[in-house]
């Protein structure tokens, strides 16, 4: 304990050293009169490739496809999570700053967490899902001696909700529990569903039609003072020119 | 004792009179907007791009080595009104002596009083970067012989004073016609003065009586507001004029800006813009769509803008002139309005450059041309690619 402690008290020391080195390189800048301005200033969000798959694997695709489609099945409301395009979404997300954990802090020491404060072991989303999509077909093929999605519908069903309500375990990490990797793909595929079509899900805006959203359309004041009138125009995407 | 306190007084008394001189000669600096071209430390470095090639302003500061500091009031009314610097060097016309030629002796003087009282900078500018054959300067003689009529402003007795007042100032110290009368290929004035022109990727609007592009349905009262603020409700400086406001307009002093507005108003309409468009339903219809998607949140559904702040396109005579080179710009890079002391805002618009393509911006334009009243000729996608082009060289 008294050994951790001086270890840790001279990593403090260290780190305090290193602070006005890397304080000075900050940058600042003061700005007074009018805001600052430029030509073609703008940082519009890019929209993904269609086509091909940047992070899944061949395997991958067909089990994720198989999850989509099932978490968002084809009815007479909108088409499936497969056709809307969730598993490109989330592919593209996981090949991007989301799946490499960009945004978080990724060194140890890794410690249990609360439930509130979610995942918080050293698997970056993209480990989740490459270590999640295998143990579920490794559950499918102990179970069933086939890949999750060679499952009928009620059976994958069956393998989600066991998931979703702790009944089944699938083999993962300790601290990344099965339930967690089932809202994990539940909470992105919604992302994928919903989501402007840029980010390679929504196709054809399809959910948005679905419930009626309008998208990304920012002026309604044509149509304000029309009381329980339904809004006339088709959705629009943030990359729809003309709407 | 007596002697010293004597002196003392003698010289406050010059000083504060030479003070009013240099106010004076300051306003004049003002009238003329040097500070547009040379800086606003008067030490030069502003480029401009000409169709002969790139002109630096120069240092304008009395700095002995690089300024001119070594001109004599003699030197500098030479420069200022023939066009010609010390030794006999050749001025270009992008320093508008042609215009500054109708000023009076007084007022260049003074103005050159005011200049030798400004902080010298040491600061050395490359100032030719023309072209071959136009940097070499001796062409500038025979072009002076061609083109330049040097004149003192003529009174003209048939008018009031105001518009006597008005008319020195806009063709004399605040050269309007150097940006907004059409030049010839040899950079000559041609056509109507002030019916408009185009320069530096912009479209410098028609400033005659003309209701459609000119400023007919401005009132002179209105022609003041936006020469005092940037804006009124017809529309909101930007580009090059927001420059002329902040460095000049907004500084002029109201009997000056009536003065401006009464010559201007009296300016006889030009031949117009060339008539609205027709057989462009197909662009009118996308037209539509592009601008209810774009532009219409802060330019209204019905054209008519928020006032001060969104420039109405509805009966805008900018948006109506011959020429859509500034429109298709402001669409393409954004623009960003003056901000003065009396309206300190300086709304700016967005650039659509990574969204709409040429035939949108087109269709948006032909489109905001021809409707609520607006009458103007239709705008290609050729254009739109040209102007594209011209501005993001780098990336097209």
């Amino acid at each position: 304990m008294s050994e951790q402690r001086a270890l840790s008290r001279r990593r403090l020391l260290a780190s305090v050293a290193a602070l006005p080195i890397l304080a000075a390189t900050a940058d600042g800048a003061s700005i007074s009169g009018t805001m600052p301005w430029s030509p073609f200033a703008g940082e519009p969000p890019k929209p993904v490739n269609p086509l091909g798959w940047y992070f899944f694997t061949p395997d991958e695709v067909v089990t994720i496809e198989a999850v989509v489609n099932r978490l968002i099945p084809a009815d007479n409301l909108s088409p499936g999570g497969k056709a809307s395009g969730c598993a490109v979404y989330i592919d593209r997300q996981l090949a991007g700053a989301f799946g490499q954990a960009q945004r978080l802090y990724m060194k140890g020491p890794f410690m249990p967490g609360l439930p509130s404060q979610g995942y918080q072991g050293d698997l970056t989303p993209a480990g989740r899902y490459r270590l999640g999509l295998r143990a579920l077909n490794d559950y499918a093929h102990a179970t069933h001696k086939r890949g999750f999605a060679q499952l009928a519908p009620a059976q994958q069903d069956a393998v989600l909700a066991g998931m979703d309500g702790g009944k089944i375990a699938l083999r993962l990490k300790p601290g990344f529990s099965t339930k967690e990797f089932f809202e994990m793909m539940l909470q992105n595929s919604m992302e994928g569903f919903f989501a402007d079509p840029l980010y390679g899900g929504n196709r054809n805006m399809a959910s948005w039609k679905m419930i009626g959203f309008p998208g990304a359309r920012y002026d309604y004041r044509d149509h304000i003072d029309k009381h329980n009138v339904p809004y006339p125009r088709p959705p629009v995407s943030i990359y729809s020119a003309e709407g | 004792m007596r002697k010293l306190f004597l002196a003392a007084a003698l010289a406050a008394v010059s000083s504060a009179a030479s003070a009013a001189g240099v106010d004076a000669g300051r306003y004049q600096s003002v009238l003329g907007d040097c500070e547009g071209c040379h800086g606003k430390n008067l030490a030069g470095g502003v480029e401009l791009m000409t169709p002969f090639g790139k002109l630096v302003a120069p240092n304008i500061t009395p700095d002995k080595q690089t300024g001119i500091g070594n001109y004599s009031g003699e030197d500098f009314r030479l420069a200022m009104k023939a066009g010609i610097g010390p030794g006999g060097k050749r001025l270009y016309p992008a320093m508008p002596y042609p215009a500054y030629a109708k000023m009076s002796d007084a007022d260049v003087a003074s103005l050159w009083a005011y200049l030798q009282t400004v902080k010298p900078v040491r600061r050395a500018v490359d100032v030719n970067q023309l072209r071959f054959p136009f940097n070499l300067r001796f062409m500038m003689r025979g072009w002076n012989m061609l083109f330049f009529r040097p004149a003192l402003y003529a009174h003209n007795a048939g008018k009031g004073a105001a518009w006597n007042r008005g008319a020195y100032i806009a063709n004399g110290p605040a050269h309007c016609g150097t940006c907004h009368t059409a030049k010839t290929m040899m950079g000559s004035d041609k056509g109507m003065a002030l019916s408009g022109a185009s320069l530096q990727g912009w479209f410098a609007p028609d400033l005659t009586g003309d209701r459609n592009a000119g400023l007919g349905g401005w009132s002179a009262a209105q022609v003041v507001e936006y020469l005092k603020t940037g804006r009124n409700t017809h529309s909101i400086a930007s580009g090059p004029m927001s420059e002329v406001v902040e460095h000049s307009t907004a500084q002029m002093n109201d009997a000056d800006l009536r003065a401006v507005a009464v010559y201007l108003k009296d300016l006889p309409a030009s031949d117009g813009n060339g008539g609205g468009a027709s057989g462009v339903e197909a662009q009118m219809k996308s037209g539509a769509g592009v601008f209810r998607m774009n532009c219409a949140a802060c330019h209204s559904f019905n054209g008519r803008g928020d006032n001060v702040l969104f420039p109405p396109l509805a009966g805008n005579a900018l948006v109506r002139q011959s020429s859509a080179e500034t429109l298709a710009r402001v669409v393409l890079a954004g623009s960003k309005a003056v901000a003065t002391p009396a309206a300190p805002t300086g709304p700016g618009m967005p650039s659509f450059a990574w969204k709409l393509n040429d035939a949108q911006v087109a269709n948006v334009l032909t489109y905001i041309r021809n409707n609520w009243g607006n009458r103007a000729p239709a705008v290609s996608a050729d254009t739109v690619a040209k102007i594209r082009k011209s501005l993001q060289p780098a990336s097209h």
